[in-house]
């Protein structure tokens, strides 16, 4: 399988891309800047986090627009990946009324996919200013926190997916298995 | 998950290739650079000089431990003197990263010296993944520049060579361990060293204080964690601040500096949370930095911030 990692500008981009390599996904990290062209063949993206805040610098998230566009393989937001992704589709985004650094309790709202397997609430890693305020239309909110109403969203329509915390950091409790989860439902999308 | 035996071979035939003449080492007798070396030593041997910069930054004892080290794994070694340099060029900086940029600066110039008398034209550093993360790029934010990225001068004529650049600390330690490097286990310990555990100008005296609190933090919490009182922390040190305060010593007026001690629980150095190090602990390294010290420290105060929002270290 393989999976891109598009650079958002994250200071754990490459913290997404150990965690796959860990999970043996072929992968690599990719300017945001790169064309949808060049990574085509991919079976899956995750768009990283980063320091835009993506409603006054969309430029700076670079052809993320296209990648959620075009592609026909599930699509992983995670932090500003997520409000991007948010933004793009008609939802809308905002200064955080509380910001989220460091350890926060997650509640799982809807299992679905990405959750499967792992409790109804425990603890993630954040560190966000910004937080999506509506969700698209067709997109479910998945989990919330006790100061953030979406924390995991998906499309009700295509295979994309999207969370506010980042459990591709150590010290999110459950992060690899939510990994993994995301692997399998790319898995059962290209079955 | 991490296979440090592949890693080691893989490793080791790149540099056979990429280091065509002679390099030297920068290398502070810390994990990542020491396992840097031993990986270059064994894809080049004698071409390699393994340089050791005493920048009158290090803590207590440090390079006489480094020295023992180097003779223990019988690596071809230089330890330089450049104490003065280094505070001079300290001289009066109280921004962050002025700081960091400025013994950047001082290290490349040392090494650059060094590496001409030794005929090398590749500078092998033992940059891990979070030196080049939080340097910043094109995308990314510069959250605080390392010395050894970051910190680098543009007009640098030296070949740089990193074979750890994609690793994090968890898995250069399976490194250490997988080639008996002895300081595998040794806690991380940035390159700017005490200067940065200085807030303000880091000068000999500034230095020579946060060098006798970080000794005391040390051994209490090696101590306790010996005593099975509690796990022994990921990272753990003392900061000095410039903030004042009052104090009475002895029926006398008091009125003195105050050191921060930080401790964390880590993996990867990315993510953070602060050590739940029990009272009495807390309380013998407050008594005895107060009491051995108390000509410059009168309060002692513990961080209990997570990363993020704050970093580890405190610049």
């Amino acid at each position: 399988m393989r999976v891109y990692v598009v650079d958002n500008g994250g200071q754990w981009t490459h913290r997404e891309w150990r965690v796959l390599k860990y999970l043996k996904v072929e992968t690599k990290i990719v300017p945001n800047t790169t064309t949808f062209d060049q990574v085509r063949d991919v079976d899956a993206l995750v768009l990283s986090g980063g320091a835009p805040d993506v409603a006054s610098e969309s430029g700076r998230m670079g052809n993320n627009g296209e990648f959620l566009d075009k592609a026909d393989f599930p699509v992983l937001g995670i932090c500003a990946g997520m409000q991007f992704m948010a933004t793009h589709f008609g939802g809308t985004t905002g200064p955080a009324v509380r910001a989220e650094f460091g350890r926060t309790r997650l509640y799982v709202d809807e299992e679905d996919q990405l959750f499967q397997g792992v409790p109804r609430e425990f603890d993630v890693w954040e560190s966000h200013n910004d937080e999506v305020r509506t969700v698209p239309e067709g997109f479910q909110v998945l989990a919330h926190s006790d100061t953030c109403q979406v924390e995991a969203m998906r499309s009700l329509r295509r295979p994309l997916y999207a969370v506010q915390f980042h459990p591709e950091v150590e010290n999110t409790d459950f992060g690899t298995d939510i990994f993994r989860n995301f692997l399998r439902a790319v898995e059962e999308w290209h079955r | 998950m991490f296979d440090p035996q592949e890693f080691v071979k893989e490793k080791v035939e790149e540099l056979r290739t990429k280091i065509t003449g002679k390099a030297i080492i920068a290398c502070s007798g810390g994990v990542d650079s020491t396992v840097a070396a031993v990986l270059v030593d064994r894809a080049i041997g004698d071409r390699l000089l393994t340089v050791y910069v005493d920048t009158g930054l290090m803590r207590k004892g440090e390079t006489e431990d480094v020295r023992r080290m180097f003779d223990g794994l019988g690596v071809h070694y230089r330890l330089v003197d450049a104490k003065d340099e280094f505070f001079a060029a300290l001289k009066g900086q109280i921004d962050p990263e002025a700081k960091r940029k400025a013994i950047g600066e001082k290290f490349i110039r040392v090494f650059e010296r060094e590496a001409e008398a030794f005929g090398a034209d590749h500078l092998v550093q033992g940059t891990i993944a979070p030196d080049w993360i939080e340097s910043g790029d094109g995308v990314r934010d510069t959250i605080k520049s390392h010395h050894n990225v970051g910190g680098l001068p543009k007009d640098m004529t030296l070949k740089l060579v990193e074979p750890l650049w994609d690793l994090y600390k968890d898995e250069v330690r399976s490194v250490a361990r997988f080639l008996g490097v002895e300081v595998s286990e040794r806690q991380p310990f940035p390159g700017p060293a005490l200067a940065i555990r200085v807030i303000g100008e880091a000068n000999p005296e500034t230095v020579g204080v946060v060098r006798e609190a970080c000794a005391i933090v040390e051994e209490e919490l090696e101590a306790a964690a010996d005593k099975g009182s509690m796990p022994r922390p990921w990272q753990y040190f003392a900061v000095l601040l410039p903030i004042k305060s009052v104090g009475v010593q002895g029926d006398r007026r008091a009125y003195g500096r105050t050191v921060a001690i930080r401790s964390v629980e880590s993996v990867d150095a990315m993510t953070a949370s602060f050590s739940k190090i029990p009272y009495d602990v807390l309380e013998r390294i407050s008594l005895r930095i107060t009491n051995e010290m108390k000509a410059n420290v009168n309060r002692v105060v513990y961080d209990v911030t997570h990363k993020p929002p704050a970093t580890i270290e405190w610049e």
